[in-house]
């Protein structure tokens, strides 16, 4: 047998057919897992402005649209707001290290409040238990499970967001996603976020949580009262954290963290106003410790002790 | 063997293998997802906001049944109750108040009835300055002794606080010392925890502390 001129011959036709075939199956077989991405951002979130930049109308249509989208998931219409600051008032946070039993309670309500994922857990509070006369981090505990708290020998040292007035998560942003606001709220705008996690890594306080996978909420258990910047639902792929839930801090309620406390240790205000409870706590108590104050980070919020 | 032939091998080895792998991976088989643990939603107990018992005020409130505050269903009016020591001078509470765990201070230091209540008038509380104080304003009589704590409270520093920070804008809630505090055992018993950060990768030392 001859092979024709142009060097084609039947067989190897055949072959290279053959490889080409599998190497498009192959591909194909390749990209099948993106048959399950269905979280993927419509054209309106995709082309969607930066927080700062809405106008105000903007802003409205940006709000009826995630009310759209968290109904067309979820079956139930939240109300969702845009709150901004309000004026002459910086919020601070103290907590007593005396008081605080570690029953975790915070943590939970903050979840519930928050339309935190449950499953994989997102949580915004950690409750550290450290043995008495230590504040050695290396010797704190998070996974502690007894039967009933407190412990004999331990104290519990909550830790979540500390608002700092010179936050590491906002200098490293690379597309400003998030920031410090006037009243010393830092917020992240979720459909800003690229997800690059720098945040992440910056915040000495591990206080930054990604959403690795798309959150999974029980319809039941959806807060439907939300905020832009603070407790609507996050998409996969976004940052999210402690915000002293600006959708009830910044209507004048108390957070979520706050009013289940049952033991009184958590106390929150207006730090500009003398009459406030954390004024008379920063004034009168042993505030003994910014956590880490020693990075400069300056948080706005405080340890103390009572007596 | 031609070179020809060579090349022909090894293309076709290599489009059996690229079509078992697109058939893998198409079909799923042998795939195993990593596993996810079932994370059950926690209890509602730990939701909740009430605080750990109701005061007199709050039953009042609530329109509640009163029957226990009622001395004089029992006690005779005008004849203080005597009470009853033991060996070690401690008191003896007696049957129709067995419900009174007397564990208020340390060192046996509360050890009469009548260091609070008013013995004349028992439906009334007693400062030990002689002043009487409804039951409903039993703050007064626990800042009597209980001074700082009592100036903490009134600014808000000690105790639970709920509703508006904003007062312009709604109520503060504030509580007051009973409705958490016992009288009678002031000291808050401990509480079962709600349940810990769930680990992706369960560590062995967290394993056995979580059993134990």
């Amino acid at each position: 047998m001859q092979s024709p001129p142009d060097g084609l011959s039947r067989r190897s036709f055949l072959r290279s057919s053959a490889v080409l075939a599998s190497g498009l199956a192959a591909l194909a077989a390749s990209l099948a897992p993106l048959r399950h991405l269905n979280d993927f951002p419509t054209v309106e979130q995709f082309l969607q402005k930066y927080y700062k930049e809405l106008t105000p109308e903007e802003m409205k249509k940006v709000l009826r649209r995630i009310e759209d989208e968290v109904e067309r998931e979820y079956g139930l219409r939240p109300h969702v707001r845009d709150l901004k600051p309000m004026n002459g008032v910086e919020f601070v946070y103290a907590l007593n290290l005396t008081r605080c039993i570690g029953c975790r309670k915070c943590v939970h309500a903050c979840v519930a409040e928050n339309n935190q994922s449950r499953n994989p857990e997102i949580q915004y509070i950690r409750v550290l238990r450290l043995p008495h006369g230590s504040l050695d981090m290396e010797k704190a505990e998070h996974n502690y499970n007894p039967e009933m708290v407190p412990e004999k020998g331990y104290f519990y040292m909550p830790v979540q967001c500390q608002q700092c007035k010179n936050p590491p998560c906002v200098k490293v942003c690379p597309v400003h996603a998030t920031w410090q606001e006037a009243d010393g709220i830092t917020v992240i705008d979720y459909n800003w976020c690229i997800g690059c996690r720098y945040c992440a890594a910056a915040c000495p306080y591990w206080a930054r949580h990604f959403n690795f996978t798309k959150p999974s909420i029980p319809k039941e258990r959806l807060n439907l009262d939300m905020a832009y910047l603070g407790n609507r639902p996050r998409r996969q792929g976004v940052m999210e954290k402690c915000h002293f839930c600006v959708q009830r801090t910044r209507v004048g309620r108390y957070p979520a963290c706050v009013e289940v406390c049952p033991v009184g240790a958590r106390k929150f205000g207006n730090i500009l106003d003398p009459e406030s409870e954390v004024s008379y706590i920063l004034r009168t108590k042993r505030v003994f410790v910014q956590l880490k104050e020693e990075l400069g980070t300056s948080p706005r919020f405080f340890y103390y002790f009572d007596v | 063997m031609t070179k020809d032939n060579r090349t022909g091998t090894v293309l076709l080895v290599l489009a059996v293998v690229f079509f078992a792998l697109g058939l893998k991976f198409v079909s799923g088989f042998g795939t195993r997802l990593p596993a996810t643990r079932i994370i059950s939603l926690v209890d509602t107990q730990f939701l909740d906001t009430a605080t750990f018992r109701k005061s007199y005020a709050e039953l009042i409130r609530e329109k509640a049944d009163l029957s226990d505050f009622d001395c004089y269903a029992c006690h005779e009016k005008g004849k203080p109750p005597v009470l009853k020591f033991d060996a070690q001078q401690t008191l003896i509470v007696p049957k129709e108040h067995e419900d009174v765990v007397m564990k208020h201070g340390t060192h046996n230091r509360n050890n009469n009835c009548f260091n609070c209540h008013d013995e004349q008038n028992l439906e009334l509380l007693q400062a030990r300055d002689g002043r009487q104080i409804k039951l409903a304003e039993s703050p007064l009589l626990c800042g009597s002794c209980h001074g700082p704590t009592y100036r903490d409270w009134e600014a808000g520093a000690h105790g639970r606080t709920g509703g508006y920070w904003d007062r312009t804008a709604g109520p503060m809630k504030r509580q007051i010392c009973v409705d958490c505090h016992n009288p009678h055992s002031p000291k808050i018993p401990p509480r079962k925890p709600a349940p810990g950060p769930h680990l992706l990768h369960p560590v062995a030392s967290v394993a056995a502390e979580a059993s134990h």
